[in-house]
């Protein structure tokens, strides 16, 4: 080899280097984050963690991926694809139910967004029994389907003495009153059609679940067995970090920034709708008790499972308490 | 024939299949991401009989929607033959409308029409109709010119017996094409159940989608592969009786 061709291969691997540590310099260890659902105030916490820099404080570079309907984060947590995600209690049982390594974190939603959207000028609900003879829409296949069959079962309501309708993101049956009862989040959907209905001068109500005591777990956080098991430090520096987003976001103070970070994803929802749905999600997320944010609910996870047994959506128990391994110090 | 395409198909999803379990064994995946054998079994058993149905419905609907898309591409593929402004005028709106996905149009025709069978068969219709528009027209502005000079110069050429002379001369293609248009079809309604219909199998695909059971997803593939195989089967043999006919 000749002299120049020395001094080219010094200046390529000059240039190589300093990419290379120019591009680590400051960087953070690279973690995937699999939201469940579209990123909206639902997500508010997570994305502060970010947005405010806590990740960053705590050595992580973290990529916060939206979810969606065909999107599985416990599937990623297997394969490889995303280090965290954000599941249901009803996914978690029954990934676990068919062998799935997977384990609970956190707990984000401390109550259910699931709830029942009615006229009250056409349906009175007073208890679950007033359900006979309604026109209630569920999503076949997804939670609400098995809260609302909990909750008939419990009333002592048969199959053929209500109409179960199938419901989309179209609202437009429950408008023209051909469904009675129409599933909504109470934190999203709920906040946005509640004031256009209330505003075109309509009553309305909602039907929570909650309030009957059917306590089905909504969005959790989780991880592979594996990764708690060989780097249980990167898992607790990961959710002390998200944790700390979910607090700033209960905290009145950060109210704008909170609607600031959420509206670079969600531009499409007025400022106003933003602030009222902050704050039904804070309404979801902050504990009973003073107990510390993300805290896991074991009684409401023992119960979810139950309610899975008891609908058929597992065959046998799967103990799902030797899947839940908080990290928010309790 | 019939029995070919069955054989076929049954040996590329066990091809499939094969690959997925070879995935599954070798990373060491659980049930969750992957069904083992087993699983897939029990559940086979499980929904067979209810997915038959589906597959059945969604076959009615995409069978009506192909007959009404050969006869309205048959239509105006005859009339687009012509090398007139009107003919033109066709072949460039084909084109042009076949590039809007579906997907973008099927929320439109849903909230308009509901979740019942006129939605389906309407998505079913226009997915399979424009690839058929542009066969039909292809093939019908092709003269057959040995043919059709004789007719013209001894004077006794109606715009019927052009069609016959390309159609006659043209048939194993246009046979291929209808076959094949039965996927399209097939393929088209089950968009459409999954998108907002509240039946048929790809209404079932969308519910064992939200339950995160692929078990069941594969069995809804086998249901709809040997469904489709079975058709496609019959629509060729049907192809061969119209050919013996004509050709008599």
């Amino acid at each position: 080899m000749g002299r120049h061709g020395r001094t080219a291969i010094f200046f390529f691997g000059a240039i190589v280097l300093f990419f290379f540590l120019g591009g680590s310099a400051g960087a953070g260890l690279k973690i995937t984050y699999r939201l469940k659902w579209l990123i909206n105030m639902s997500t508010v916490g997570d994305i502060l963690a970010d947005g405010m820099g806590f990740f960053k404080q705590a050595g992580l570079d973290v990529e916060i991926k939206a979810g969606g309907p065909e999107r599985d984060a416990i599937r990623e947590l297997e394969l490889g694809y995303a280090d965290f995600g954000a599941a249901s209690a009803d996914q978690v049982i029954l990934a676990s139910a068919k062998g799935a390594p997977v384990v609970v974190v956190a707990q984000l939603f401390q109550a259910n967004p699931l709830q029942w959207i009615y006229f009250k000028d056409a349906v009175r609900l007073d208890s679950p029994s007033d359900l006979k003879g309604k026109r209630i829409g569920v999503t076949f296949g997804k939670n609400d389907e098995i809260i609302m069959r909990t909750l008939l079962a419990r009333a002592g309501i048969t199959e053929d003495q209500v109409a179960l309708e199938s419901v989309r993101l179209d609202y437009t049956p429950f408008y023209k009153r051909q469904v009675d009862l129409w599933p909504v989040y109470a934190n999203t959907q709920a906040v946005e059609i509640g004031r256009r209905l209330t505003q075109a001068g309509e009553r309305i109500g909602f039907f929570d679940p909650g309030d009957y005591g059917v306590r089905f777990v909504a969005n959790s956080v989780v991880t592979s067995q594996r990764l708690l098991a060989e780097n249980p430090e990167l898992v607790r520096r990961f959710i002390t970090a998200l944790m700390q987003g979910w607090r700033a976001a209960l905290d009145p103070a950060n109210t704008e920034t909170a609607i600031s970070q959420v509206r670079r994803y969600d531009p499409d929802t007025a400022v106003d709708l933003l602030r009222a749905q902050l704050e039904a999600t804070r309404r979801l997320i902050r504990p009973e008790g003073g107990a510390p944010v993300g805290r896991i609910d074991l009684p409401a996870w023992e119960q979810t499972e139950q309610i899975m047994l008891a609908c058929g959506q597992i065959a046998k128990p799967v103990k799902v308490a030797a899947r839940l391994r908080s990290m928010v110090g309790e | 024939m019939l029995l070919r395409r069955i054989y076929q198909f049954l040996l590329i999803y066990a091809l499939g299949l094969a690959g997925l379990l070879a995935v599954k064994y070798l990373a060491g995946l659980s049930d969750y991401v992957i069904p083992g054998f087993g699983a897939l079994w029990r559940t086979g058993g499980e929904v067979t009989g209810r997915y038959a149905g589906d597959v059945l419905d969604t076959l009615g609907v995409a069978v009506v929607g192909q007959v009404v898309s050969v006869l309205l591409a048959l239509v105006i593929g005859i009339l687009g033959r012509q090398t007139t402004w009107f003919g033109s005028f066709i072949k460039v709106a084909a084109y042009n409308v076949q590039a809007y996905p579906i997907v973008a149009i099927a929320p439109i025709i849903f909230i308009l029409l509901g979740d019942g069978f006129l939605s389906r068969l309407i998505i079913a219709a226009m997915i399979c109709y424009f690839p058929l528009l542009l066969a039909v027209v292809g093939i019908m502005s092709e003269p057959v010119t040995d043919i059709e000079h004789f007719y013209r110069q001894t004077g006794r050429m109606r715009w019927q017996l052009e069609v016959k002379i390309r159609a006659f001369e043209n048939l194993s293609k246009l046979t291929t094409v209808v076959s094949g248009s039965a996927t399209l079809a097939m393929a088209g309604t089950i968009v459409a159940e999954f998108i907002a219909a509240g039946a048929g199998i790809g209404y079932s695909i969308r519910i064992a989608l939200y339950q995160s059971d692929l078990a069941k997803i594969l069995v809804a593939l086998f249901m709809i592969g040997i469904t489709l195989s079975v058709y496609q089967g019959m629509l060729e043999r049907a192809g061969q009786m119209v050919k013996q006919v004509w050709a008599r």
